[in-house]
């Protein structure tokens, strides 16, 4: 699936002629890019990487950069990964795309290397230096729009079940803070229980069919993505009736959402982050280093099938993978001017 | 009673009891078999673990395995793999998980008594391989196991689940040879004295080698089942059974120290460790204040259970 079938058609048209024009403002042929990645020990990390591996591969062939090399930490410490940036200077690499352990603990670092002169590009795990650049998702509004979606499908409201992702993560109190503020925005949900999945799928299953014998009924589950089909099962499990589960970007729990939608009309959203953003970080400093005036700050849209889109998803999407969205130069360009337009 | 009280098992159970009781209080009543059924199922895989970790620790000081979650990773990732949740595989799938398992503990033992690492050391340098292993063979891409496994691991006998079943059988087979077989009584000896049963003609290493194998095979079929259980192999699955078996093995009332070994505490710290979840999740405590709770809770009973012994 391209991009330019869910951002903003409008701006895409505006500027994609003239961005075109400005593609390879200096060269870049020369220039080694490292990803300095901390965890990928699940389904979304390695789809990230394999999106890496998918885009800068044939980057590599074509001559636009010299190198594109992954590196990830086995520990998932910021400790760890300050220590591999530090090695990434030492290696000479002209840019660093970095999936950060902390926003703050690797400051020091990305500090060092943007004194060597090293480009620092921070996505999804993002990084506070503001030498760094930060190519967002804005999670507090992503919380907000699933109850907005549920407001528009229950306009007499109801409980809700919140599952959380993994306490003490700065994403899980983003994602939360905005699903708190669709509640104040649609008083007529509550939250009756709330449990933390640790964007697990297991363990989600476990947290929610432990709560569920103690909860009212419940028309809609709010979740942070990965965990909704180990609700579903909980629930199902229970011999509860089934609520509006707001989904992630796997592929069982769609698969599970068609075949509810074939057999008895289910209905929900999906709403979650393409792991290809890593490959729009590799573009995003790639720009850079051609002299591009990119802003520090780039946000990135999230990921939202519906019901319509669905079917095109699911069948775009590897058996037990997730969705993804893959960017190239143009739509990283297109994600650069509009944030130009905005400054 | 007095009698009772003295066992150590028993304060286990008596906070599982006391977590499910404050749980369903909250409802007046309602759903006390749903919470029930789900303690049962999710104990179980805690309860599988921790009897295999109980087996390591009873071993005497310094010994436990820390490859646990990267050795169900593993199993469940190369099992639902070779399944590819073709029906009439599950049988084919187990043999699998229990060869993972196998081969893991030869692994760990092998670097432990060849090249003489601390268990500590050894097992979770290991796990760094396994998970890696897992890594590789499938990328974490989950696949669905056979319908057939699928309805069998979340189903039901005689309203009990069918894995709380293959839990307990399994509990009565280690009971059975910890209390009764010869194996058992020297793995308690090695435990309590490593040297002294040595010096009494207790084939120590052998001992050791076989409890590292079956630690392995119970994590590889915790693995299995699992997976089964919720709908395919995921690269984090095992991770929170690292604390988790170590945890089940302290508050059962097994001594951290070695030498002896408590069956029927492990499965009633299983169902402790749910239900105080649970129990807390339906309170509505936050996050911060669950865990500091847990950890105290779980530190209370170890004082109780621990003391109960020294009296005796």
């Amino acid at each position: 699936m391209r991009i330019s079938t869910w951002l903003g058609g409008a701006a895409l048209c505006a500027v994609a002629g003239s961005a075109l024009a400005e593609a390879h403002m200096t060269d870049t042929s020369d220039a080694r890019i490292a990803l300095s990645n901390n965890y990928a020990g699940n389904s979304w990390r390695q789809a990230m990487l394999q999106s890496w591996e998918d885009v800068t591969g044939p980057a590599v062939e074509e001559g636009i950069v010299a190198a594109a090399d992954a590196y990830t930490t086995s520990e998932n410490q910021a400790t760890e990964q300050a220590a591999q940036i530090q090695n990434m200077i030492l290696q000479g690499y002209d840019a660093i795309v970095v999936n950060a352990a902390s926003p703050t603990a690797l400051n020091g670092a990305v500090k060092e290397a943007c004194d060597a002169g090293i480009v620092v590009v921070s996505f999804d795990g993002i990084v506070t230096e503001p030498c760094a650049w930060r190519i967002a998702v804005d999670f507090h509004e992503m919380g907000r729009q699933e109850v907005e979606y549920l407001a528009s499908r229950l306009p007499e409201g109801g409980n809700l079940l919140e599952i959380r992702g993994l306490a003490g993560v700065f994403v899980d109190d983003e994602i939360s803070a905005g699903i708190h503020a669709g509640i104040e925005e649609f008083p007529q949900f509550e939250i009756a229980g709330s449990v933390h999945g640790d964007w697990a799928q297991d363990v989600a299953q476990k947290a929610v069919a432990g709560i569920l014998p103690s909860l009212p009924e419940i028309v809609g589950v709010v979740t942070q993505g990965g965990d909704g089909y180990g609700a579903a099962e909980a629930i199902r499990a229970a011999g509860r009736d089934m609520p509006i589960i707001v989904l992630g970007n796997r592929q069982d729990e769609m698969l599970w959402w068609q075949q509810q939608r074939d057999e008895s009309g289910y209905e929900t959203i999906s709403l979650s982050i393409a792991p290809g953003v890593s490959t729009l970080a590799f573009w995003v400093a790639q720009q850079i280093l051609a002299g591009e005036e990119v802003p520090k700050d780039l946000t990135v849209p999230f990921l939202t099938v519906t019901q319509d889109t669905l079917d095109e998803t699911l069948a775009n999407t590897p058996e037990g993978s997730v969705a993804n969205v893959e960017y190239s130069l143009e739509d990283a360009q297109a994600v650069i001017a509009e944030a130009q337009g905005e400054m | 009673m007095s009698a009772l009280i003295a066992r150590p098992w028993i304060w286990s159970w008596l906070a599982a009891a006391l977590a499910f009781a404050l749980t369903v209080s909250l409802t007046g009543g309602r759903g006390a078999g749903e919470l029930a059924y789900a303690a049962l199922s999710f104990g179980a895989f805690a309860a599988i673990v921790g009897m295999g970790q109980m087996l390591v620790i009873t071993l005497g000081p310094g010994n436990v395995d820390l490859s646990i979650p990267a050795t169900m990773t593993l199993a469940g990732t190369l099992a639902l793999k070779a399944m590819g949740s073709d029906p009439g595989t599950a049988a084919m799938g187990l043999a699998i998980a229990l060869a993972v398992g196998l081969g893991v503990g030869l692994a760990n033992f092998a670097l432990i008594y060849l090249l003489r690492l601390p268990p500590i050391i050894a097992t979770l340098a290991a796990s760094l391989i396994y998970q890696s292993l897992a890594i590789w063979s499938n990328r974490g891409l989950r696949i669905k196991p056979p319908e057939g496994l699928a309805d069998f691991s979340t189903g039901r006998t005689l309203a009990v689940p069918n894995v709380a079943w293959v839990g307990l059988a399994i509990a009565v087979v280690v009971w059975v040879v910890l209390e009764r077989s010869t194996w058992g009584r020297w793995l308690m000896a090695t435990g309590q004295n490593m040297r002294a049963a040595r010096l009494a003609g207790v084939p120590v290493q052998r001992v050791r080698f076989a409890t590292y194998l079956a630690v392995a095979v119970l994590a590889g079929l915790t693995g299995y089942l699992l997976a089964s259980f919720s709908g395919g192999a995921a690269l984090n699955m095992g991770q929170e059974y690292l604390l988790m078996s170590i945890a089940v093995v302290v508050i059962g009332g097994s001594s951290i120290a070695g030498g002896y070994s408590n069956v029927p505490g492990v499965w009633g710290a299983a169902l402790f460790m749910f239900l105080v979840v649970s129990m807390l999740n339906s309170y509505g405590a936050p996050a911060g204040l669950r865990l500091v709770l847990t950890g105290t809770i779980i530190i209370g009973i170890v004082i109780a259970a621990s003391t109960r012994r020294v009296r005796t």
